[in-house]
């Protein structure tokens, strides 16, 4: 064997790997190509966007977050106490949901007929579901196996999802004109440069603060061009890759099968029946929701979660300081939801700074300050102080 | 390339490979040892009380409601370990194997030239990839049929569905988890290439796994994770929502065909400029 044909052997060897290389770099670049769509202002692009109307869709929605916080998916269990479930996401308070949305990435497919609705958050051998029709909401996790079922009140079953002004006045160019007018004041309203996400050539809508105060630098929004829906959101804080990013990594537009807002939980599923709380029981949850700490069902959490939110804007009004994107939410002591203050997970997520804990994240701050107090606003550590002082 | 020989031959020759490879005592104890897998589960779940959601391997939970989630439960604990041990095994030993025993110069010197002997030898491991899966899959639908009532399966997604629309789903979890140990082949292959002592190549293949497995668990790492041939070995459970999501599927078959590429060309060109002297 001479040596020149021994070299010949390893070509491809070489080759193959050089040519896969290629291959991953250049079909992404070629994915996000920028298309060539025919130029559109801000205002014939709100336009456009606000007169989007796609009643029928399925989709795959990727969410990744950077916000500069660890991965907690260890404590997810922590957080849920010695009744929180193995499987991570499924599990767990409210607030570690809330950290677990906030924290790495996730994956969810996404149905829409008219007034019906399917999400599917696909976790690691396990889903979360939430299936809505006209009548009903049911939530299905596979991890632990339970469900929760939501009678709806009737007339509630066609508003909210689809995609329609909630005036006859509101046209698109109404709307289009009013956002841009209000937005004026804090925010440039730019078009960026086209693009393609999941496949389908997209315009982009950049948002800009005037305001330096504010840690995000820019939002965009990819709107698709054929139909005008919102393709993505890119929440920009400074870095190289966006803090929050919400796309559709595939998208088809029209009626998915019908049988998949059809949901009957399946045998040996814990299932528990939830009516919409009235103003009443929302009262009173929130007096038992203090020592709730350790949810024991889904529902439980849920109705904590809810009371603590609608008791919030009942009783003690969080006051705002401040406007446009610099805006700071002071929530007063006697607000704040106990079991927030309790979780482990706070001394974990949150730096000590003078004056008391600051939770931090690459798009928002939020302080809570020793007297039990909760500022938080997407504006650096030294401008929640600064108001916690003021007041 | 060279030039394409008499095409009879090579399936002959692959046909023998196949019968020797099922003929050694070590390929059934192999064999039985991933059959004991779902069986070893289904006897735990039927003699304790039921475990309670969320505990234990995923899908435990299920196994007592409904038999035909022992196999599904024997994939998710045998995919980690017990299948690349396995395969690490067979692929390894391909052509270390005849190295070894002196075998190697004997096969070449018959008219069935090195990139032949190659692909055949790669391909019989392929088949025992397939032997295996189904070999956990079986014995764990066999076993849960006999312990454990069988009925309409439940899907992650919450629906349910028909056995009869059930079994093409588990021959699918069966064909990906296949599909995901290609890879794993390509590279105990090319490890086989490099040395005359099998069970170097054998452990080389069983470490490489292992490390990859680690590695895809740690989140520092995560630019490298999309490129680790182990990323999407328990994806197969994609196929367990409704619809059916093949998306993992894809990007599974192209990983994998990429370290099949990869590690073919690595093999081709260190098999070809050996010396064999054994």
């Amino acid at each position: 064997m001479s040596r020149s044909s021994s070299l010949g052997r390893w070509v491809p060897a070489i080759a193959i790997p050089a040519l896969i290389v290629t291959g991953a770099l250049v079909v992404p670049l070629q994915a996000s190509a920028s298309s060539d769509l025919p130029d559109q202002t801000p205002r014939q692009l709100l336009e456009f966007a606000a007169s989007a109307n796609v009643p029928a869709l399925s989709g795959t929605i990727d969410q990744t977050s950077n916000l500069g916080l660890p991965d907690l998916s260890a404590l997810g269990s922590v957080a849920g106490g010695a009744g929180g479930s193995g499987s991570s996401g499924s599990g767990g308070t409210g607030l570690s949901s809330v950290i677990d949305l906030a924290t790495g990435s996730h994956t969810a497919r996404v149905f829409l007929d008219g007034g019906n609705a399917r999400v599917q958050v696909m976790d690691h051998l396990a889903e979360r579901d939430v299936i809505r029709t006209a009548d009903s909401a049911w939530f299905y996790s596979s991890g632990d196996q339970t469900a929760v079922h939501v009678a709806l009140p009737a007339h509630d079953g066609t508003g909210d999802t689809a995609r329609t002004a909630p005036d006859g006045t509101w046209t698109p160019q109404v709307l289009a004109e009013k956002f841009l007018s209000e937005a004026d004041v804090s925010t440039s309203v730019t078009v960026g440069e086209d693009t393609t996400v999941a496949g389908r050539s997209a315009y982009t809508l950049v948002l800009t603060p005037k305001d330096t105060a504010t840690l995000i630098a820019s939002v965009t929004i990819a709107i698709d061009s054929e139909t005008g829906l919102p393709l993505s959101v890119a929440v920009d804080a400074g870095a190289d890759s966006p803090a929050l990013e919400v796309a559709f990594s595939q998208l088809t537009i029209g009626a998915p099968d019908a049988a998949l807002f059809d949901f009957t939980p399946p045998a040996g599923t814990t299932v528990t029946e939830q009516a919409l709380p009235t103003k009443a029981e929302i009262q009173a949850k929130k007096d038992g929701s203090q020592k709730d700490g350790s949810q024991k069902d889904g529902a439980t959490r849920n109705g904590a979660e809810a009371s603590g939110k609608s008791a919030a804007s009942a009783a003690e009004q969080p006051t705002v300081i401040g406007t446009g994107w610099a805006t700071i939410v002071s929530v007063p002591a006697s607000a704040v939801p106990a079991e927030m203050l309790t979780s482990p997970l706070l001394d974990t997520l949150t730096q000590p700074v003078d004056g008391g804990r600051v939770f931090s994240t690459a798009v928002a701050n939020v302080l809570l300050t020793t007297d039990g107090r909760v500022f938080a606003g997407s504006v650096p550590v030294d401008a929640l102080l600064a108001a916690a002082a003021g007041r | 390339m060279s030039a394409a020989p008499p095409r009879r031959l090579g399936l002959a020759l692959l046909g023998t490979e196949i019968c020797v490879l099922f003929q050694r005592k070590r390929t059934w104890a192999m064999l039985l040892a991933l059959a004991a897998v779902p069986v070893l589960i289904a006897i735990a779940v039927r003699i304790s009380s039921s475990p309670r959601p969320g505990r234990g391997p995923a899908f435990l939970d299920q196994v007592s409601q409904n038999g035909l989630f022992v196999a599904v439960t024997g994939l998710v604990v045998a995919i980690p370990l017990f299948l690349p041990l396995t395969v690490g095994v067979v692929a390894g030993d391909t052509i270390a194997g005849e190295a070894s025993n002196g075998m190697l110069r004997y096969l070449l010197i018959a008219p069935a030239g090195r990139v032949r002997l190659l692909w055949v030898k790669y391909v019989a491991a392929a088949v025992f990839c397939v032997a295996a899966t189904l070999t956990v899959v079986i014995a764990g639908l066999l076993i849960g049929l006999i312990l454990f009532p069988v009925g309409d399966v439940t899907l992650l997604s919450g629906d349910t569905i028909t056995v009869a629309e059930a079994i093409p789903r588990f021959l699918a979890i069966a064909a990906y988890v296949t599909v995901s140990l290609l890879g794993l082949s390509a590279i105990g292959l090319f490890f086989s290439t490099l040395t005359d002592v099998p069970v170097g190549a054998m452990a080389a293949t069983i470490v490489l796994a292992v490390v990859s497995q680690i590695l895809g668990a740690l989140p520092q790492l995560d630019w490298l994770h999309p490129w680790l041939f182990s990323t999407y070995w328990l994806g197969f459970t994609d196929i367990l929502r409704q619809p059916v999501s093949w998306e993992s599927f894809g990007d599974n078959a192209l990983l994998q065909g990429g370290y099949i590429l990869v590690f073919g060309a690595l093999a081709y060109g260190r098999f070809l400029t050996k010396d064999i002297l054994s």
